[in-house]
């Protein structure tokens, strides 16, 4: 951005003109000590839970303990600069980010600054990062889906738009890759984006960055990252910051996805900032509230109905429903579920991603495991093509991991049980997806009714990637008007099931793949 | 230092309590002060926490030095500190039970910083006026400090009210 010399003193004429020489009244306190990060404070007697305090040099903190004596604080940024003696200012506010349209694209610390080198956000409203989530009254059940793209997720485990569904595996299982074909996916559906980097590396963000943008998909999100180099503290609120901003959109009455990537990092940062405060520490030395932690975070993701919309936007937006539908995302250790930050988001959420290293290594990508996923609510939200289609995948694939164990003797066992490991090797195959290549609804739907009606049996298990590329760029070319249908409503009925069988018929007698 | 506060805060609330029932604030203020006095001593100070000197030494040495400045309850008070090994939260318990005092007195302790110093009128005139706003009787100790260019600077505890141009000058840079 340019900026001419005249705009420069005409703003400062202006801020000149409108400045008020008020009195100021703050109360003040005087550092006691700083010790990573944490600073004790005596007096402040007038500060508020999760206050921002006011540093020398514009640095903020954020006021954590209110003990009798003094106050605990933890400085957000670099703390190198503040001694002992200084003097800190109540603001009287609590923390506050900005919130709105123009964060869109952009890339934001997590205290809303902008780290992309686009130049400032002109965003007029800012929201507290901490808030009570929408209550009974406001909100309305999951009826509407949010499309990820993958074929295994979106017919076995789908997500509704305002449903929190975890996504939980080992390292380098692809947990990130699932959540970035998300965003990818959400291209033209309306639906915002935050991406959320939690104790990340700072290259792996920069990754995530630049694959959204070839993939034209950073126009509708918003990237909060708190990197494995800044503070615990900043760490540990930039969920909360992501969620402030994903909130804007629901109170509006649209629709936003947010990915916190990961809590288990976030939990981590937290009980450093924990045990530096001294809190007494508990199992695996969280504190005490390390569920509050989460539950508060993940409960803000919700859809509220258009009476909610109508009343916090002033009537400005009537007759929409907002949602917020969260994907955050656990690291587990050596796939231990049992661990405690793990069983505590499972037991929030409403349904889990499981992603296994095993299944990753045998080439099954994305890695998920059918049975131990679920999905509580989604059900209800699911297009009606997918859910009629999907039913099968899903019972096909239990059939076969049960009788899995068996397929080294398939010539020895009934003509039936041979069919149904045929089936599952078949299917299992074809949940197979490419990274950065997300399907739409028609895709997935024809691609699973060929599966369901054993146009795949004849296949060799090799071959059914190529077989469903060669059916999909088939139908797409000779059949775009029924694809597009499809799209629109997401209905199945007699008449499509047929015509899509009979494309399918045609494609088999005419083509090779 | 908030370590301290929450150690002393018991012996001062008592102290104040005895203080009231018996009404000797004023005798409790000398005893207290003076006892600070004698523990600012860097000798004293160091045969706290001396090995070699005994609690009973350590008693009669100060029973000693106070006898004629202590009443009959100071001197009890400093046996118990002794005996509980607290004799160095003196400082901070006299800074409490004068707190406490101030307190109850009503009386608030103001310190005012202001850029060229008041005439009499003026002060009599501030006072007042810091009275109506706290509502409380003050206790102004004024500082003159021409750093804050003009205006006045008033601080009661934690709370500041800065009227100064320097703090208008800092607003202004903060806007900019």
């Amino acid at each position: 951005m340019q900026l001419n010399p005249s705009e420069i003193s005409d703003l400062i004429k202006k801020k000149i003109e409108n400045f008020d020489l008020s009195t100021q009244v703050h109360t003040e306190g005087t550092v006691v000590s700083v010790t990573d990060g944490i600073v004790r404070i005596h007096g402040l007697s007038q500060a508020m839970q999760g206050e921002m305090l006011e540093f020398p040099d514009h640095t903020f903190g954020m006021a954590l303990n209110l003990e009798r004596d003094s106050v605990g604080a933890v400085i957000l940024g670099s703390y190198q600069h503040i001694s002992e003696g200084d003097t800190v200012r109540c603001t009287g506010k609590i923390l506050e980010v900005p919130v709105g349209e123009a964060l869109l694209g952009r890339v934001v610390d997590a205290l809303g600054n902008p780290i992309d080198g686009k130049g400032p956000i002109d965003c007029i409203e800012t929201s507290p990062i901490e808030k009570i989530a929408p209550g009974v009254i406001a909100r309305q059940s999951v009826d509407q889906p949010v499309q990820l793209g993958l074929k295994s997720i979106d017919s076995m485990i789908p997500v509704g738009r305002g449903q929190r569904e975890l996504i939980i595996g080992d390292r380098q299982t692809g947990k990130t890759a699932i959540a970035v074909d998300a965003i990818i996916n959400q291209k033209g559906t309306g639906i915002k984006c935050i991406y959320v980097a939690i104790g990340q590396k700072r290259s792996s963000v920069a990754n995530v960055v630049r694959k959204l943008e070839e993939h034209d998909a950073l126009a509708h999100t918003i990237i909060v990252v708190a990197s494995a180099s800044e503070s615990a503290a900043l760490q540990f609120i930039a969920p909360y910051t992501g969620c402030t901003m994903g909130e804007y959109f629901r109170d509006q009455g649209e629709d936003a996805l947010i990915i916190y990537d990961d809590l288990t990092k976030q939990a981590w940062a937290y009980r450093q900032v924990s045990l530096l405060l001294r809190r007494p520490p508990g199992r695996e030395a969280y504190p005490g509230d390390v569920f509050y932690l989460h539950s508060r975070l993940l409960e803000r993701a919700s859809r509220i109905n258009a009476k909610e919309v109508e009343k916090l936007t002033a009537g400005k937006v009537t007759g929409k429903t907002g949602s917020l539908t969260a994907l955050p995302i656990i690291e587990t250790q050596g796939g231990d579920v049992s661990a405690f930050v793990p069983t505590n988001v499972i037991s929030i959420t409403d349904g889990q991603i499981f992603l296994e290293s095993n299944l990753f290594n045998s080439g099954i990508r994305p890695a998920v495991n059918a049975g131990l996923s679920v999905s509580r609510v989604g059900g209800a939200a699911q297009t009606k093509i997918i859910k009629k289609l999907g039913g099968g995948t899903r019972l096909d694939l239990a059939q076969y991991r049960e009788l899995a164990a068996f397929a080294q003797f398939a010539s020895d066992l009934d003509e039936s049980t041979r069919k149904q490991i045929e089936r599952g090797q078949r299917v299992t195959e074809l949940m197979k997806q490419k990274q950065y290549s997300p399907m739409s609804v028609a895709q997935m739907g024809i691609s699973l009714f060929a599966a369901n009606e054993g146009f795949l049996d004849n296949i060799e298990v090799n071959k059914v990637l190529d077989f469903e590329a060669a059916l999909l760029s088939y139908f797409k070319s000779e059949h775009a008007e029924l694809m597009d249908s499809i799209n629109a409503t997401g209905d199945f009925s007699n008449d499509i099931g047929a015509s899509i069988r009979s494309g399918i018929e045609t494609f088999v007698k005419t083509h090779s793949w | 230092m908030n370590e301290i506060a929450t150690l002393a805060r018991p012996y001062a609330v008592a102290v104040f309590k005895r203080a009231k029932e018996t009404n000797s604030s004023k005798q409790w203020s000398k005893n207290l002060s003076f006892l600070a006095a004698v523990l600012s001593d860097n000798t004293i100070f160091g045969m706290l926490d001396d090995p070699k000197v005994g609690k009973t030494r350590l008693l009669t040495l100060l029973q000693d030095i106070c006898a004629d400045q202590l009443d009959q309850e100071g001197s009890n008070f400093l046996k118990l500190l002794i005996e509980n090994n607290r004799l160095n939260l003196i400082p901070a318990i006299m800074e409490l039970f004068e707190t406490y005092k101030a307190e109850d007195e009503g009386f608030i302790d103001i310190d005012v910083t202001t850029a060229y110093a008041f005439t009499k009128e003026s002060k009599q005139h501030f006072n007042e006026m810091l009275e109506r706003n706290f509502g409380k009787k003050v206790n102004m100790k004024v500082v003159v400090d021409s750093s804050l260019i003009g205006g006045v600077l008033v601080r009661a505890g934690d709370q500041v009210i800065d009227g100064s141009v320097r703090g208008q000058l800092q607003q202004l840079a903060q806007r900019l």
